[in-house]
This record gives structure tokens, C-alpha cells and sequence, in this order.
């Protein structure tokens, strides 16, 4: 679905990823843990099009297409998603009406019907349960003056409703509780299906508890250097990253 | 004063009878007129708004006029509403059969117990040639007076059209506006100056809000673009009481906003926002005075500008806290921007603070869309132009949002929408 070739992207002049291979398949779940500042959310926002950065080398094919190429919303309409850390607050702009702009954008893109409020408010009646989210959400401003973990739970509803084919999750966990972790997990795992795929980026393996991956890999210094399967997350939990990167420093 | 001139009713409608006290206050506002001239940039108060065009345009005093007020009509002020033609009452499109008992909404040229107020807050000595102007010569205005402790649940609607002459010269309307509540007295009131073709609508509003009491204003200017807007706002705020008001400058060429609010009693509350959404040639100049006397008055002040095109937005923002006037808290924001490379905005909020405990913080900001913003957007679907349309829409819509009047609302909502979706913002990405 996703193949990454040696992709090298900097901002501002600084190289932050510095040759990046990885290759996901439909149906698989995949995690990148690392230490702050290894390049794990550039690794994200390249690939959705962040305009900030500037890739300078490789390449990253997704269903055959060049994402490279594509301006962000061209990426999303494709069936790219990024979750953000932060997601941003926008006022006068509320949460239902930019869902369904959104909705409506990938189904007329889909040759789908497009929803008029009242279909869309049945379609997103039954989302919000999914996140256990309270319904006066949705007539507030997007996510201004929501908490971080209301922040998180949005993005996870817009994950819902969008139904991309690969979702990237920049540190889902940050900013939520035990609880919320855990709802949201299992909202993520209801998406999972043989022919979609997911990213997910953390400091912390606990989110990889409900979420499970098939492969992890380890993130520094804007290079992949190590791979693993789920014990890799229990390893590093024990452990930390800096026998890691001991071992690539004297390598 | 040479200038304006024909800015004036027909004498004989000047002439005709008025309630007693009018003529000494139309005679001071004419001798102070005799001491004032026309402003040019050479003025301070002045300095962004060339006015030009007006000092050259001829005008012509009004006859009456009819016009058709259907796509003003709010629901919700179905027997609230006060319309006026070119400055004269037009009783035929008024209806005011759902007041309170006491509550007395109608024209100051009817209401001769409000003979008083008038002039009491827009003062000959210290008002503008423009305020001097219409307290001169105005014919009629709205009278709003709600009595003690009563509570308006519907929404008072004073509408104000101008209408261009037939001879296609400009036509001069002078709108007045005269609002008491008596204590704990409760209001919302939506001011609306809209209209047809080339005019001037010269506007002075004078609310008194006493110990207690709570009114909320909306100011909605949507004039047509060949017309001229000047309003002045005077506004005293007693013990207590709060009163929230919200300017939304949609239309005319060249207009400018000049209030002025004291808050005059301890514990005064005051909400001054403005919105003003820009395109074309537009000129939208807004001279603010916000005055702390009395200890724990609570001032918020958020002014918006959208400025697309070569429009050009002004804001002067002034904060006066006198030395009595300790606790004082008052907040004041600039936020601008700007759709397009030759859009203009001059912003300057200024604070004078004579007492020391005071919670006092301004600011002010100037720029475009954020990128970040823009980015999580397109990465929900969202093209870049209909990102940044949705994106300057939020920006108007968050002040348009808090109106409570649902029908305005809407429309406004409306208004917003085909501005900012017509905006060149998408085009010039």
C-alpha cells in the first residue's frame, strides 16, 4: 500500500530525515517509537504534505501514486489521514458542519452521493458513539477550547467518518487518560481492515497495548535503526532507546 | 463650515413644529458647527480616511421616500420595529404592537418627554462637525425607553434606510437614535442602517443604560457602496449595569465608527466588538473611546477586520482609566486580515492609565492565514481555496456567531459566506 524509498526531507536548511525505507501493506498495523526530536512527526506530516518541509530526496508511493506530487488535500482524498499531535482550533467554523465539508469532500471525490445535514447528522450520531463523545461537541467551534484529550477524541471521530485507507496517528496518546487511551484504541482497532492500513507514531508503548502492531520500528536520528514485532515495544518499555542508540552510534 | 452643505432637510420640514426644547439645542449645535470645519488628513482624528469625495459631493435635502423593507424583516421583531426613510419616520412599515406595558418605542419628534435625554450624551461641545451636523438638523429619529426593572424579550428593531434621489444627486440622511433603561431594565436592540444608491447616512446614537440594567446593541451597517456612512456612538454606563454592543460593517465606500462609552459608575460592564469585512475600494475607519471613571469596571473589546482587494481598514482603539478608577479590567483586541497584497490596515490601540491597580492588556495582530491552519484542512479533503475561505468565514463568523438574534444571525452568516466565498483568497494562492 505505502512504500517509502530512502526519503530525505529537511526544514529550514536542517536535514530531519535521513533516508527512510519502510514498506506497509494493506491490513497491517504498523508502529514508529523513537526519541523526542528523531524526526517520527516529520515522518508524518511529510508524508499528508506538510508545506513547511522540503523533500529532498527518494520517494513515496501510495496505491501506485506518487503522493510526492499530490497537494495535501489531493493526498487525503486518495485516503491519506493524519492525526495530529495538536490538533489546531479554529473558530467560527463548526465542528459538524467542517465534518460533513469534509465527509462530502471524499464522497464527491469517490463518486458517492453527498449527505445534506439531516443525512449527516443520522451518519454522525452513530460516529460520536464510537468515540463516547458528548454531542455538544459537535455544535462548538472545531476543537477550540476542547482539551487535549476532547482534541484527540475529534481526531479520532474525523478518523471515523473519513475512513481513510491509511491513517497515520501522530502520538494519540499524549494529552489522554487511562480511560480515554483505551476508548479510543478500540475505536482505532474498529477501523482496522484487510484493506486499510495504519501508522502509528509514540513515545510510549502503552497505547500498543489496545492497539496492537505487526511491526515497530525504532526511530533516531531521522533514521530507521531497528525493527521489530510487538515484543520490540515491551523491550523498549524496559529498557529505554539509548542502548539502541549505543549500538547504531558504534556501528 | 462650507462643506455639506446641502446636507440638510428641506426647510420646510425644518421648519416644522417639534417638541419644546429641540430649538436651544439645535441652536448650540449650530454655533459650534460656526467653530468647527470639515476634517481633512491634516487631522489627527482624521489622518487614514481621506473624505475628499464627501467634502466634493452635492448634496440635496431629501423629500420623502417609500421604500420596500421586506429583506429586512426580523421574525423575531415582528411588533418591535421602528423604520425610518432618509431620516423620517415612516409610520407605514413601523409596528410596534408587542411592547411591554411602559416600554415606549417610537419617533423623538412624537415623543416630547424625551426632548430631555436628547443631546445629554452627544453634547454640542463635545461632539464632532458630523454629530454637530445631525444634532442641527435632524428631523426625527427612534426613541427606545424601557421603565424599571422591566425585561423586552423580543428584540427591539430600528431600521434605517437611505435612499438616493431620482435627479441621481446624493441624498443626505440624518439618523438619531435615542435608547434609556431605567434600572434593572433589560433590552436588545438591533440598530440596522441598509439601503438604495448613492447617500450619506450621518448617524448619532445616544444610550443611556442606569444602576443595573443590561442592553445588548447590535450596529449592523450593510449601506450599498456608493453610499457614505459617518456614526457616532455616546454611551453611559452606571452602577452596575452592562451593556454589550456589537458593530458589523459590512457595506458603504467610506464609513466611520466613532464610539464612545463612560463607564460612569463602579462595577460597569461594557463589551465594545466590531467587525468589519472589506472589498473593493472600501474604507472602513473606526475611532473607539472607552472611558474608566469609577473602580471595578470591566471593559472587553475584540475589533475584527477582513480586508480583501485594495480596501482599507482603520482602527484606533483609545483606553482612558482615571485615577479613581481602581480594579479597573479592561482588555482590548486588534485582529486584521489581509485577503490581498494591496489591502491596508492601520491599527493603533492605545492605553492611558492614571490609576495603579488596574488589569489592563491590549494587542494587536496584522497578518494572513495561518499556514498551519490552512495545512489541517487540506489534509482533511479541503482544496486550498475552499480552505481559506472557510478559514476567513471562521475568522467573521466567531464575533457574527454570539448575535442572539437567530434571524440576523442567519443572515449575516449568509452575507459572510458570499463575501468570503467570492473573496479573492482562493484566486490569488
Amino acid at each position: 500500500m505505502l512504500s517509502i524509498r530512502n526519503l530525505t526531507a529537511a526544514i529550514n536548511g536542517n536535514d530531519v530525515l535521513k533516508g527512510i525505507d519502510l514498506e506497509i501493506k494493506a491490513g497491517e498495523v504498523h508502529a514508529i517509537m523513537g526519541p523526542n526530536g528523531s524526526g517520527k512527526s516529520t515522518l508524518g506530516k511529510v508524508i499528508a504534505g506538510h508545506p513547511a518541509y522540503q523533500v529532498t530526496g527518494g520517494e513515496v508511493i501510495f496505491e501506485g501514486k506518487n503522493l510526492l506530487e499530490l497537494a495535501p488535500d489531493e493526498r487525503a482524498r486518495a485516503g491519506v489521514f493524519l492525526g495530529f499531535q495538536l490538533p489546531i482550533e479554529v473558530p467560527g467554523v463548526s465542528n459538524a458542519s467542517f465534518l460533513r465539508l469534509a465527509y462530502n469532500k471524499k464522497a464527491e471525490a469517490e463518486g458517492r452521493d453527498e449527505l445534506d445535514p439531516l443525512e449527516f447528522d443520522d451518519f454522525i450520531q452513530e460516529k460520536i458513539k464510537g468515540v463516547k463523545m458528548n454531542a455538544s461537541f459537535l455544535d462548538r467551534s472545531l476543537n477550540e477550547g476542547f482539551s487535549g484529550g476532547e482534541k484527540k477524541r475529534n481526531e479520532i471521530l474525523q478518523l471515523s467518518v473519513l475512513e481513510p485507507k491509511l491513517a497515520i496517528l501522530d502520538e494519540l496518546d499524549s494529552g489522554l487518560d487511562i480511560d480515554a487511551l483505551r476508548i479510543l484504541g478500540e475505536a482505532v482497532n474498529r477501523q482496522l481492515r484487510p484493506d486499510r492500513a495504519l501508522l502509528m507514531i509514540t513515545h510510549f508503548p502503552r497505547l500498543l497495548e489496545t492497539v496492537q502492531p505487526d511491526k515497530i520500528h525504532v526511530l533516531a536520528g531521522g533514521r530507521l535503526i531497528r525493527e521489530g514485532g510487538k515484543e520490540l515495544a515491551l523491550e523498549l518499555e524496559e529498557r529505554g532507546y539509548d542502548w539502541l542508540l549505543q549500538d547504531t552510534g558504534r556501528a | 463650515m462650507t462643506a455639506l452643505t446641502g446636507c440638510s432637510p428641506m426647510p420646510e420640514l425644518l421648519d416644522a413644529p417639534r417638541p419644546a426644547g429641540w430649538e436651544s439645542l439645535r441652536q448650540a449645535a449650530e454655533r459650534a458647527l460656526e467653530a468647527q470645519r470639515f476634517p481633512t488628513l491634516k487631522d489627527e482624528a482624521w489622518k487614514y480616511t481621506d473624505l475628499k469625495t464627501l467634502r466634493e459631493t452635492t448634496f440635496t435635502p431629501v423629500p420623502s421616500a417609500s421604500v420596500d423593507i421586506r429583506e429586512h424583516i426580523l421574525p423575531e421583531a415582528k411588533g418591535t420595529r421602528l423604520v425610518f426613510v432618509n431620516g423620517r419616520f415612516d409610520a407605514h412599515s413601523s409596528n410596534v404592537s408587542a411592547l411591554p406595558a411602559g416600554v415606549r418605542l417610537l419617533n423623538l419628534a412624537s415623543a416630547s418627554e424625551a426632548a430631555k435625554e436628547l443631546g445629554a450624551l452627544a453634547t454640542p461641545e463635545a461632539s464632532d462637525v458630523f454629530a454637530n451636523l445631525n444634532t442641527a438638523r435632524f428631523l426625527d429619529g427612534a426613541y427606545l425607553f424601557v421603565p424599571k426593572g422591566v425585561r423586552v424579550e423580543s428584540p427591539v428593531h430600528v431600521l434605517f434606510l437611505g435612499s438616493a434621489q431620482q435627479d441621481k444627486t446624493t441624498a443626505c440622511a440624518l439618523s438619531r437614535l435615542l435608547v434609556v433603561l431605567e434600572k434593572g431594565a433589560e433590552a436588545h436592540l438591533v440598530e440596522e442602517h441598509a439601503g438604495h444608491g448613492a447617500f450619506l447616512n450621518n448617524a448619532v446614537a445616544e444610550i443611556h443604560v442606569h444602576e443595573g440594567a443590561s442592553l445588548g446593541h447590535e450596529r449592523i451597517q450593510r449601506q450599498p457602496v456608493e453610499s457614505f456612512h459617518i456614526g457616532s456612538l455616546h454611551a453611559r454606563i452606571e452602577r452596575n449595569a452592562r451593556y454589550a454592543s456589537r458593530t458589523v460593517t459590512l457595506g458603504a465606500g467610506i464609513s466611520r465608527q466613532s464610539p464612545s462609552v463612560v463607564l460612569a459608575d463602579e462595577g460597569a460592564e461594557l463589551n465594545l466588538d466590531g467587525l468589519a469585512l472589506l472589498n473593493g475600494s472600501q474604507i472602513a475607519d473606526t475611532h473607539s473611546f472607552i472611558d474608566h471613571t469609577k473602580p471595578n469596571g470591566v471593559s472587553r473589546q475584540l475589533h475584527k477586520t477582513i480586508a480583501d482587494d485594495r480596501s482599507r481598514a482603520i482602527f484606533n482603539g483609545k483606553i482612558f482609566v482615571r485615577p479613581g478608577a481602581q480594579a479597573t479590567d479592561a482588555q482590548q483586541q486588534s485582529r486584521n486580515l489581509l485577503l490581498s497584497e494591496q489591502a491596508q490596515v492601520d491599527t493603533k490601540p492605545e492605553l492611558e492609565i492614571f490609576a495603579d491597580d488596574v488589569k489592563c492588556a491590549h494587542g494587536a495582530t496584522v497578518g494572513q492565514l495561518d499556514p498551519e491552519e490552512l495545512f489541517y484542512l487540506q489534509s482533511r479533503g479541503l482544496n486550498l481555496t475552499d480552505a481559506q475561505n472557510l478559514l476567513t468565514y471562521g475568522f467573521a463568523a466567531d464575533l457574527i456567531d454570539r448575535i442572539p438574534v437567530p434571524s440576523l444571525k442567519r443572515q449575516l452568516q449568509q452575507a459572510v459566506l458570499d463575501r468570503t466565498h467570492s473573496a479573492g483568497a482562493g484566486a490569488k494562492a
